[in-house]
């Protein structure tokens, strides 16, 4: 079955049956992190049929496959994990994406489309050349 | 008289390790944080975005929590920090 899947980095959505290994657009590796068919509608600025409610299990799946062929994980503090997933749910609910816990939107769509979890933190000054380096939120860390 | 805001979030995990070194600043050195809530509180995001030229800079560019802001020099630092360091801004 064909799904939706998201690049952290650059935020280009692709449908089908697996991730690209290769963002066409940004051209990063393993990038690709599956999303629901609503999220990806709100992405593209197409409107949801109705709305879906935030599946907390469904997306640390989602992430955890995600980081499986990246240098970094799921952080293994679980109740840090708790923590920013109610964050999630919430913001989830009130603005239909799933905007980072631990940074504020600023009403710039483009702007904002940078914070919806998973984002970029590749570029993070918490994460780039950081040994113990993490997301801003801490929800992902690099391996050891 | 320095006044100082501390912009938090209820589900961000660095505030709530922070929080407890704010309140103990508060007691030890007399200093006193406004503490505002920014997701749940709209009142209050909109104080924090019309900070963002000042806030942002030294943040990453983005409005992030914990987002400590001394109203009086226009100085911020943000994230994660010892009791020291902390403090040290502070009284600097």
């Amino acid at each position: 079955m064909k799904k939706y899947w998201r690049c952290f980095v650059c935020n280009d959505i692709h449908y089908g049956l697996k991730p690209p290994e290769l963002c066409p657009t940004c051209k990063v590796t393993n990038a690709y992190v599956e999303i629901s068919e609503a999220e990806a509608r709100r992405m593209m600025a197409v409107p949801a049929e109705g709305a879906a409610a935030f599946d907390r299990r469904k997306f640390l799946d989602a992430v955890r496959t995600f980081t499986v062929p990246n240098e970094f994980q799921v952080n293994p503090d679980t109740e840090r994990v708790d923590t920013l997933l109610d964050g999630l749910t919430a913001n989830e609910s009130r603005y239909g994406l799933r905007y980072c816990p631990c940074r504020l939107i600023t009403k710039d769509f483009a702007e904002d489309s940078k914070l919806v979890c998973p984002c970029n933190f590749l570029v993070h000054e918490t994460y780039k050349g950081v040994a113990r380096g993490e997301c801003w939120c801490g929800l992902f860390v690099r391996r050891s | 008289m320095k006044k100082f805001v501390m912009f938090h979030a209820r589900e961000c995990p660095h505030c709530r390790k922070m929080m407890p070194l704010v309140d103990r600043l508060e007691k030890e050195e007399g200093i006193v944080f406004e503490k505002l809530e920014i997701w749940h509180d709209e009142k209050n995001a909109d104080l924090m975005r019309s900070y963002k030229s000042v806030l942002a800079p030294p943040c990453g560019g983005q409005l992030r929590t914990p987002t400590f802001f001394n109203t009086e020099t226009n100085k911020a630092i943000c994230g994660e920090m010892p009791y020291e360091a902390l403090k040290d801004w502070a009284q600097r």
